[in-house]
């Protein structure tokens, strides 16, 4: 640990327990706290990393999470953020996106090749001759990217909460610990967050030799520590804004969803890199790097540096690399006037101080892996050029880098923010923020640590007003003195290699190009350049590029604007998106018996059907159609209990029925059922059922599973608006239903109920109420999958004892349980159309034929004013059942082939099936109407093209084809 | 004809397909055969310290809504929340749910008999519907049922923003639900309602977490006495 | 997640609404012509601004009626279908 320096006060690291780790095969150690580039750089090891595209060498150059020249693996993560990841025990790290190692990656030779690679030669190259693409994407896929996905990596679940405060602070520096504070002394919950493991931002690293501000830090920490309405979230990011103040927080072990009634942004600023030649050699870093490299993890940034500064933060910078024992061989300020008072007191150290001049290029070392000096020339500041008349070499081995900020404004752009540029701070700053949205600190264009602080207090107090509490009303101020920015800190060099963006290696020059070609509006530049699209998301790159292309267009930075940003705002690894995973069903009380039966399940809606009951080595086919022989022969049974039933109680039921259905219910027997069907206000087929009458004043429905909510919801709407003397109730999940279908029902059913049930006394469409195996059911006559079928309503908890004891009663006549997709097959031999799988969004009664369903003389149901319309316009298409010819061997049509004439698309299969009882195959089918006809012979195309002749029969198709 | 003896025939749990996973002990309780006892009562009794959920969709619901519902209930003696979604007791335990300003769900707890009252009145009064109910019924309590809540439910059920006869009908694991919370034997608890048939759903989610908080299952006796 | 507030049940996240469309007055279905009911069931206005619209909210069966900027997405007021007299302001 060679560049470490004796202990710092407020120093991350606990020097007293060693940790060993390996990078790159080679033995390093540290010390607890330490992150992996903090213990890499003190023991002097300075290539971290490879760069994305050139694969040039990569040390520290924010250190705070902005850059990714740090990413390493340890073999289950990907892409570790080596600048802030805490290294620990035994871990064994390798630079990703390497060829034989981060010192001697073979893929540098990129580098020299870098002038036959500029921007967007991927768009442009490689596209001829065509055959040879398939190898170039190969070179190029390999030799780019970041690290190797690991398809072995385990199924980590993270947890997805929510929480609830007044105010939320995000960010923990001097101004937002400021604010956290005055809110919460205000009596106000407060939830404050930092991305960092210590709170403190700025306060703890920016101290310019001073200490002062360490015991400001320790002030402002315990006041925090002291208040219980303060939750302090760190290590943790505020990853987005999303409506009505719900910011998602992530952390380690998961995103926390936080919904505030204010949000004060206290995010601060991202230091922005000066662009010279090399500025990304190893050893070339941001002033704020090296502090915190100083301060946080006691590191020296290097023995005898050069500080080029554009701003008075170099200044400071330099009197902290002096405290850490690095010698300094020059400040360099690009500012034609630099700063006089500072400058003297490093003159008065010995230091020599450049006002007016630039880093015209960092040299490399021989092996390119770091720096050996800096040349030194005059720069016009006006002209933005470099003057190398008088140029000069200074040894060193780094560069500190200070020469501006831009706004870490994420969260305010996407809470719609408006934001416009300040000149006295050369940054954007918010003018017009959203409601209940407050800005503070350095993101607000506040620098000097006591506005900031003050800023805190003025942020706080429109807050707590915000929430209709008392508090002052502070003027805003303005930031006094030289701009914390300079305006254009960018170094041309003939030779280039002078970086903006060191994710993609974009140069300035790369910009040039691209305004030539015509991207020259920021949008369009960020995606050829593909500036701040790597994974800092512009973090260190944007705020140069929008000056670099108002210079190239002549307008002010204003008139370029920024990107957009989105949530999230740094990346979120998936397994934090996806969290623990809720999917939600709906079981029937039989779900156990049908398991252990052998049923295969189906979801339906929210619920999980048993679709058919395979028995061991049974086809599904076979299955399905074994239980459809099981009804038409002896009985089966079926498990309905997901059908939607609803209760229409009282004097207006009957009234209700009628305007929402498009039958007659008035008239309507007590004990009968009726069909019903529900239209849209188009006149389109939504849904149908049967009405069941239990009393003058008791409507019991029941319609079908998938769209038994929406019904029920618009049932509830339409009482709303008519409000009748009626109640409607939900018995979906109340109660449970099955169906008893075939030859043998009556006999079966008969043996648990001492109901009449011949046919005189319970008829075809009747409902009666009556004990069932001792339950009180409601039993309803229908033919749905069967002419002899009876439907048993009962509370769910007592289904299954129904069910067994029917199981139990039928076991003589072989009686069989069967699924949804038998009784698909079991109503289309019955010819009965379903909503949704016969009808589309589109479909009118009459094209199903349904008239008969439909009492147009009444004075209103829903969709009856469309009809009359629609029944004024001749017919487009026609659902026909239809037969395929006796023995057919071809190619099955399968739902959805089309039916053609020639060229001509006539309409579509909705329903076909083989069936074993009628040994055919059926269906349902739209044609033009002049095929409707019994007889009329149409054409289906299959899948493979070939065409199948059907033939339109009668209905049912029991029937007809069977004479059942 | 077959004869069957109405007061032998068991109903089946809303929640028991999740149960049976379990080795769970088996009763009886109000007709409906129900997983008692996941672990022993010394253990069960630690992990209510922490998080216990406990199953009692067992006990006796009377549901009820109409204009004249309120004057219905009145009549027979049922304590009526005053304020739409809020809750009461009645006959000492009974809890009285006022679901929205003129719907209710009527709960006993065991060994009560409120609700057998109201079934056994068949009755239709004007204005009144009877509303069947089967619900799954939960109770979850320990220091970190609000660390349990915050994964599935988005909004504040802390003391200070759910008054202590509030009732919410929101969504609990992503489906609809009605929760209170209520002092249970000096205890504070959560209860949570849901249609029965999203029981083992909901159960499965509860338990997945509580298990990873530190808790588990526990049997309704460790809240229920008779 | 945007709030939205039911006035029965109070402010709740947007994923416990479903909307319901637009609220509109239906046109009296035995005078008016064809086209103004082919009008009404077909034709939209997508033009923004202060829209009434149908939400209900799921978890208790309520339908409402909220008052709606398509702009701004600022919702100014709910309250239950007839009763519209009760001015609510959304809550934050």
């Amino acid at each position: 640990m060679i560049f470490r320096t004796p202990k710092q006060t407020g120093e991350w690291v606990n020097r007293d327990k060693k940790i060993n780790f390996t990078f790159e095969g080679e033995a390093f150690s540290a010390f607890e706290g330490d992150t992996i580039s903090s213990a890499l750089w003190a023991a002097g090891q300075k290539v971290l990393g490879r760069s994305f595209k050139y694969h040039r060498a990569r040390g520290v150059l924010s250190f705070a999470n902005h850059d990714v020249n740090v990413l390493v693996t340890d073999g289950v993560d990907t892409n570790m953020r080596g600048d802030v990841v805490t290294v620990k025990e035994g871990m064994a790290l390798f630079a990703v996106n390497t060829k034989g190692g981060v010192k001697k990656d073979k893929n540098s030779y990129i580098d020299s090749i870098s002038p036959l690679l500029p921007v967007g030669f991927y768009y442009k190259a490689f596209h001829t001759p065509r055959r040879l693409f398939p190898l170039w994407e190969n070179v190029i896929r390999n030799a780019a990217g970041l690290g190797v996905v690991n398809f072995n990596y385990p199924r980590i679940l993270k947890r997805k909460t929510h929480s609830h405060c007044d105010v939320l602070v995000v960010g923990a520096g001097p101004t937002g610990l400021t604010a956290a504070l005055t809110a919460a002394e205000a009596g106000l919950e407060v939830t404050i967050v930092d991305e960092n493991r210590q709170l403190g931002g700025s306060l703890g690293y920016n101290r310019a030799a001073d200490s002062k501000s360490v015991t400001q830090l320790d002030g402002l920490l315990s006041k925090v520590a002291s208040l219980p309405n303060i939750k302090v979230i760190a290590s943790a990011y505020a990853a987005g804004y999303y409506p009505d103040h719900l910011i998602p927080i992530v952390g380690e072990s998961g995103i926390n969803k936080v919904r505030a009634k204010a949000v004060i942004v206290a995010s601060g600023a991202f230091e922005q890199p000066p662009v010279f030649r090399y500025n990304d050699l190893p050893g070339v870093m941001l002033g704020s790097a090296a502090q915190r490299l100083i301060y946080r993890y006691a590191v020296k940034p290097f023995n005898n540096g050069v500080v080029v500064t554009a701003n008075d933060y170099g200044y400071r910078v330099a009197l902290d690399l002096l405290q850490a024992g690095t010698k300094i061989a020059a400040l360099v300020d690009m500012r034609s006037a630099g700063n006089a008072n500072s400058a003297a007191e490093l003159v008065k150290r010995g230091i020599k101080v450049y006002a007016g001049h630039c880093v015209y290029e960092a040299l490399a070392s021989s092996d390119k892996l770091g720096v050996r000096g800096a040349v030194i020339c005059a720069y016009d500041d006006k002209q933005n050029v470099a003057l190398t008349d008088n140029k000069f070499t200074l040894e060193c081995d780094g560069i500190s880098m200070s020469a501006g900020w831009a706004p870490a404004g994420a969260l305010l752009y996407q809470a719609g923010t408006g934001m416009q540029f300040d000149y006295g701070v050369e940054q954007f700053v918010p003018s017009r923020l959203p409601n209940g949205m407050f800005a503070a600190g350095k993101v607000n264009g506040i620098f000097e640590l006591e506005q900031r602080v003050r800023d805190g207090v003025r942020a706080a107090h429109d807050a707590i007003r915000h929430l209709g509490l008392q508090a002052p009303q502070n003027q805003a101020e303005k930031h006094v003195g030289a701009s914390p920015s300079h305006p254009y800190p960018m170094v041309p060099h003939p030779k280039g290699k002078n970086f903006v963006d060191f994710d993609e290696d974009i140069q300035i020059k790369d910009f040039v190009n691209a305004a030539k070609e015509g991207f020259d509006n920021i949008e369009l530049m960020k995606r050829f350049t593909t500036v701040g699209m790597g994974p800092s998301q512009g973090k260190h790159s944007n705020m140069n590029a929008i000056r670099i292309l108002a210079k190239i267009r002549g307008l002010p930075v204003e008139k370029i604007g920024t990107t957009t940003s989105r949530p999230f705002f740094h990346p979120t690894p998936i397994g934090h998106l996806g969290g623990r995973g809720f999917h939600s069903h709906r079981l029937t009380s039989l779900h156990d018996w049908h398991q252990a039966n052998g049923a295969v399940f189906t979801d339906i809606g929210a619920w999980k059907r048993a679709a058919y009951y395979p028995a061991a080595g049974q086809s599904k086919e076979d299955a399905i159609q074994t239980e459809a022989l099981a009804v038409r022969k002896t009985a089966g049974i079926i498990d309905g209990s997901s059908f939607g039933k609803i209760e229409i109680h009282g004097p207006d039921a009957a009234l209700f029925l009628e305007r929402f259905f498009t039958g007659e219910y008035t008239d309507q027997k007590v004990g009968s059922c009726r069909y019903v069907m529900l239209l849209d206000d188009s006149g389109v087929i939504a849904d149908d059922g049967i009405a069941s009458r239990l009393a003058d004043d008791l409507f019991y429905l029941s319609i079908g599973t998938s769209n038994a909510a929406a019904v029920y919801r618009e049932m509830q709407r339409s009482q709303q608006i008519w409000q009748l003397n009626l109640g409607l109730v939900n018995v979906t999940g109340a109660f449970g239903a099955i169906n008893i279908a075939g030859p043998a029902a009556r006999e079966i059913l008969s043996t648990l109920t001492d109901f009449d049930l011949s046919f005189e006394s319970f008829p075809m469409s009747s409902v009666r109420e009556s004990q069932v195996a001792g339950v009180e059911a409601r039993m309803i006559r229908v033919a749905f999958v069967a002419d002899n079928g009876y439907e048993l309503h009962a509370p769910m908890a007592q289904i299954p004892h129904i069910w067994n004891a029917l199981m139990q009663a039928g076991k003589k006549h072989d009686l069989r349980p069967f699924g949804s997709d038998t009784q698909r097959l079991l109503r289309l031999e019955m010819g009965h159309p379903m909503p949704g799988i016969d009808t589309d969004g589109l479909t009118n009664p009459f094209e199903i034929g349904a008239e008969w369903a439909i009492k147009m003389n009444k004075p209103y149901f829903i969709g009856q004013r469309s009809l009359v319309i629609l029944a004024k316009r001749p017919l487009r298409k026609q659902l026909v059942p239809f037969v395929l010819a006796d023995n057919f061997k071809g190619e099955m049509p399968m739902d959805c082939n089309l039916v053609v004439d020639g060229r001509n698309i006539l309409g579509r299969v909705t329903s076909i099936s083989y069936s074993k009882y009628i040994d055919r195959c059926i269906g349902f089918a739209y044609v033009s109407p002049d095929k409707k006809e019994v007889g009329s012979v149409f054409q289906i195309r299959t899948d493979s093209g070939s065409l199948v002749a059907a033939t339109v029969v009668k209905s049912p198709f029991i029937k007809t084809l069977k004479g059942a | 004809m077959q004869q069957f003896d109405v007061k032998k025939i068991i109903e089946t749990s809303p929640v028991v397909h999740a149960q049976l996973k379990e080795s769970a002990k088996w009763e009886v309780i109000n007709g409906m055969n129900t997983a008692v006892e996941f672990a022993g009562v010394a253990i069960e009794g630690a992990r209510k310290k922490v998080l216990g959920v406990a199953d009692i969709s067992c006990l006796q619901r009377y549901g009820v809504k109409g204009p004249n519902a309120t004057q219905w209930l009145l009549e027979r003696g049922i304590a009526i929340p005053t304020t739409p979604n809020s809750w009461t007791t009645c006959e000492q335990k009974t809890l009285v749910l006022r679901l929205g300003s003129s719907e209710f769900l009527i709960e006993d707890q065991l060994g009560g008999s409120a609700c057998s009252r109201l079934e056994s009145d068949k009755a239709r009064a004007a204005s009144v519907y009877k509303v069947p109910r089967a619900d799954a019924a939960f109770i979850v309590s320990g220091s970190e049922a609000l660390n349990l809540f915050s994964e599935i439910c988005s909004l504040d059920l802390r003391d200070k923003s759910l008054a202590a006869k509030d009732l919410i009908m929101t969504q609990v694991a992503g489906i609809s639900a009605t929760v209170i919370r209520q002092t249970l034997n000096g205890e504070p608890v959560y209860r949570v309602w849901c249609d029965g048939t999203y029981g083992p759903y909901m159960w499965e989610v509860l338990i997945e977490i509580a298990t990873e908080l530190g808790g588990g299952a526990v049997g309704l006796t460790q809240y229920q006495n008779s | 997640m945007k709030l939205l507030t039911c006035p029965m049940n109070g402010t709740r996240p947007l994923s416990e609404f479903i909307f319901g469309g637009e609220y509109r007055q239906a046109p009296d279905q035995d005078t008016c012509s064809d086209a103004e009911w082919a009008a009404f069931v077909h034709n939209r206005s997508g033009a923004p601004g202060d829209k009434k619209e149908w939400w209900y909210h799921s978890p208790s069966g309520t339908w409402f009626i909220a008052e709606r900027n398509t702009l701004t997405d600022v919702v100014s007021r709910t309250y239950l279908a007839g009763q519209n007299n009760t001015t609510q302001e959304e809550g934050k």
